[in-house]
This record gives structure tokens, C-alpha cells and sequence, in this order.
């Protein structure tokens, strides 16, 4: 896979524009995923997928032969998806609800829950969790989603967003903080 | 019993930080932590990803369908067009060097080849100059000596004798190298001063006074003597002058 990727990497070099279309076959679901982790929003996700794509080609040069291009790829993605949200965060705040309301122009999410049943307690948790996400600096939200979502080590997080790994991982420490505050009063409730 | 920190507790979970089993060694023997870890866990297990949006197998290729556009094919050649210039222009440069350089030495060699051509001959002309003068000169003082030794004791006859061989070997060499530069006044002098050499060096174990007499008239020692001075003031001529020859000069 990585020896495909580097040859069809070469082939790009050499002219070959069509052999990256290839390139983003093969890895484009992968940031998606993270691209929609970070942003949580599939507009956003879908540019950040784009963008990422965008910038490594025109970075391809610089690509190191013994790196890996999904590695790579992934965290050119994770960069844009910073930029998404910092860009957000920049422009105007949408106030997010503590409670589903309809009149107020906030945020709201797709109802996914299995059954009526759960209804108002998944909604409830969903909406605790994105508000809470949603508290949290791009730097702690794309590592607690690297962490906890998509498994990575404190050093991948770490090479990834280009911190120390002791940072990495007070980052992820304060994301935890920051979800334990917005959701703990649900289970006490429950 | 030191309890466990929060920090810790969230290491744990995702294990990392310390070791897991001395971690769960703790918390089966510490009933507070294990309670607060328990509740970190059902937390931390209650934030699901969120739900992934569906991306079919073609989405890749919708990916690249949006974005091929805006993209520029790299150029693989760009170094190479790059550097030929550069590389012509040295090429051209290094040609040029060696063009000049070339022409250089062809116009050093057409202009100073004669100089030094004429400069080697000029010494070499000296040389011989010098040479032969001092050669005509030997021969003048023994002719000298041979025209008043009349009645002289026999010592004078031996000395001539032996001057005289010395001088034939020479002189059959200049005469030859006169012969060779086409100079027939100097072939005929050094051949009449052979003959009258060869009779003074080959007369015998002694040279008398009648002897003597005897070649200086068959010889017309004299004359020949007249000749030599003729000749050493035609050679010295040249000689003078190549001296005269400013120091530095091309010609």
C-alpha cells in the first residue's frame, strides 16, 4: 500500500496529474472521518476533505519517501480542520442551547437514536456533548478527538498538531475537564 | 495512601502514563479511587464519536472531480529546462575559455616562435664567433711564432709541433662547418691553414729551423697569416655588435 502510494506519488512528479486522483480515492474516507470528528459538521467536513487534498498536492515535493502519505494526509486534514474552526471561532458565536429550543437560532442536531424510548435522553446527551465539544480550544477538541475517538498515542497527537507530547496530553486532560463539568449533572439526573 | 489524581485517573483510562497493573492494584485496594474512576469511565463511555455521515465508494472520485481542476500538472522536466541553460551557458563559457586560450598560444607561437628562433640563433652565432676567434686567434700567434723562428733554438719547434696538433682538430671541424654555410672565403682560409697545420704537427720528432723556412715559404705562411687577421676582423665585426645590442631588446 505505502510502496503504491509512492509510486503513484512519483507518477504525479512526473506529470502524471491523474495518478493523485488515486491517491484521494484511496484516502479520502479516512479524512473524511477525522475531517467530521474535528468539525462535526459534514459541510465543513467535506471542505476540510477538499482542502486537505488541495494542499498536499501542492505540497507533494516535500513529501518525505519514507513517511507515509495516509499518515501524512491525515494530518494535513487535522490542520485544516484547525483552520475551520478557528475560522468559526473568529466569526460570529451561535450561542448553543443547554435545552432543545426551537425558537432560539442555535445549533441543533439530527435526531439519531434508535428508538422513541431513548429519545429525550439521547437528545439530551448529544446536544450536553456538542455544547461541551463546542467549549472546547481547537487545540483540546482536535486532540481529545484523536484520543478518545480515533485512538491515537499522546506522541502521534502531539507530531500531529506540532506541540510537545506533555502538552498533547494536558490537552486531552482539559477536554475531559471541560466534558465532565457540561455532562456530569446528566448522569447524576439519570 | 496517596489517592489518585484526575490526570492519572485519565492516563489510566487511556492507558497510558504508569504502569496498568499497579494502577489496578491500587484501585482494588482503594475503594474512593476506584468509585471516582468508575465514574470518569462511565463519562468518558457515554461521549460516542458522533455518528459518521455515510461516504459511498465513489466519494473519492467526487473529491477529485472538485478539486482536479484548480490543480497544475508538475512538470518533471522544469529541473532539467532549469539547468540546461545554465549548463549551455557554462559550456559556452568553458568553449570560449578555451577558444581564447587556444588563440592565445597560436598568436604567442606565430609572433614569439621567430624571436626566440632568432634569439637561440643569434646566441648560437655568437658562440661560434667567439669560438672561431679564439681558434683564429691561437692560429694567428702560431703563425706569428712560426714566421720569426727562424734560427730560434729547437724548444720553439717542439712548442709549435704541439700547438699545431692541437689546433688540426678544430680547425678540420670549422673548416667543415665553413664548408657547410657555404663561406668560401673562411673554407679556403682554414683549408690553406689545415695544410700548413698538418705540415708543422706531422714534421717529424723535431722541427728545425730549415723546416720551418722551408713551410713558411712553401706555404706562403704570410699570407695565410694576412688572411687570418682579414678573417678575425671579420669575425669580431659581428661580435662587437651583438654586444652593442641593447640589453632588453626584441631585435
Amino acid at each position: 500500500m505505502g510502496n503504491d502510494d509512492y509510486m503513484l506519488i512519483r507518477s504525479v512528479l512526473a506529470g502524471e496529474k491523474d495518478a493523485y486522483g488515486l491517491l484521494v480515492a484511496r484516502h479520502s474516507q479516512s479524512v473524511f472521518r477525522v475531517a467530521f470528528r474535528i468539525t462535526e459538521n459534514e459541510a465543513d467536513a467535506d471542505e476540510v476533505v477538499q482542502e486537505a487534498f488541495l494542499r498536499g498536492y501542492r505540497k507533494l515535493q516535500d513529501f518525505d519517501a519514507r513517511s507515509n502519505f495516509g499518515t501524512w494526509i491525515y494530518r494535513i486534514a487535522m490542520n485544516c480542520a484547525l483552520d475551520v474552526l478557528n475560522k468559526q471561532k473568529s466569526q460570529t458565536v451561535v450561542p448553543i442551547a443547554q435545552d432543545y429550543d426551537s425558537e432560539l437560532p442555535t445549533v441543533q442536531l439530527a435526531d439519531r437514536a434508535a428508538g422513541p424510548d431513548r429519545l429525550l435522553l439521547s437528545q439530551e446527551i448529544e446536544t450536553r456533548r456538542h455544547a461541551a465539544m463546542g467549549k472546547l480550544t481547537p487545540t483540546e477538541r482536535v486532540a481529545f478527538v484523536m484520543r478518545h475517538m480515533e485512538d491515537h498515542s499522546t506522541e502521534e497527537i502531539a507530531g500531529a498538531l506540532g506541540i510537545a507530547p506533555n502538552s498533547a496530553k494536558q490537552a486531552v486532560f482539559r477536554a475531559v475537564q471541560k466534558l465532565r463539568q457540561s455532562l456530569a449533572p446528566l448522569w447524576v439526573r439519570s | 495512601m496517596k489517592h489518585f489524581t484526575e490526570e492519572e485517573m485519565i492516563a489510566h483510562y487511556y492507558s497510558e502514563g504508569f504502569s496498568k497493573a499497579e494502577a489496578e492494584r491500587h484501585l482494588q485496594a482503594c475503594p474512593q479511587c476506584a468509585q471516582a474512576y468508575a465514574d470518569l469511565s462511565k463519562l468518558l463511555r457515554s461521549v460516542p464519536a458522533s455518528d459518521l455521515p455515510l461516504r459511498d465508494s465513489g466519494y473519492g472520485a467526487q473529491v477529485w472531480q472538485s478539486i482536479q481542476r484548480s490543480l497544475q500538472p508538475y512538470e518533471p522536466k522544469q529541473k532539467r529546462r532549469f539547468y540546461w541553460p545554465r549548463f549551455a551557458y557554462a559550456a559556452a563559457c568553458l568553449l570560449f575559455l578555451a577558444g581564447a586560450f587556444r588563440a592565445g598560444r597560436m598568436w604567442e607561437q606565430a609572433h614569439s616562435k621567430p624571436l626566440v628562433a632568432g634569439a637561440e640563433q643569434q646566441t648560437k652565432q655568437r658562440v661560434v664567433l667567439f669560438v672561431l676567434d679564439s681558434h683564429l686567434d691561437r692560429s694567428e700567434r702560431l703563425l706569428v711564432q712560426l714566421n720569426h723562428a727562424g734560427g730560434e733554438a729547437d724548444d720553439v719547434g717542439f712548442r709549435l709541433q704541439a700547438e699545431a696538433q692541437q689546433l688540426l682538430s678544430d680547425n678540420q671541424l670549422y673548416r667543415q662547418s665553413a664548408a657547410q654555410a657555404n663561406d668560401p672565403l673562411l673554407n679556403a682560409a682554414l683549408d690553406h691553414l689545415e695544410r700548413v697545420l698538418v705540415e708543422v704537427a706531422n714534421s717529424g720528432s723535431e722541427l728545425t729551423s730549415r723546416d720551418i723556412a722551408s713551410i713558411q715559404k712553401e706555404m706562403n705562411t704570410p699570407g695565410l697569416l694576412f688572411q687570418i687577421r682579414v678573417l678575425r676582423a671579420r669575425v669580431s665585426e659581428p661580435k662587437t655588435n651583438a654586444h652593442a645590442i641593447p640589453k632588453g631588446a626584441n631585435t
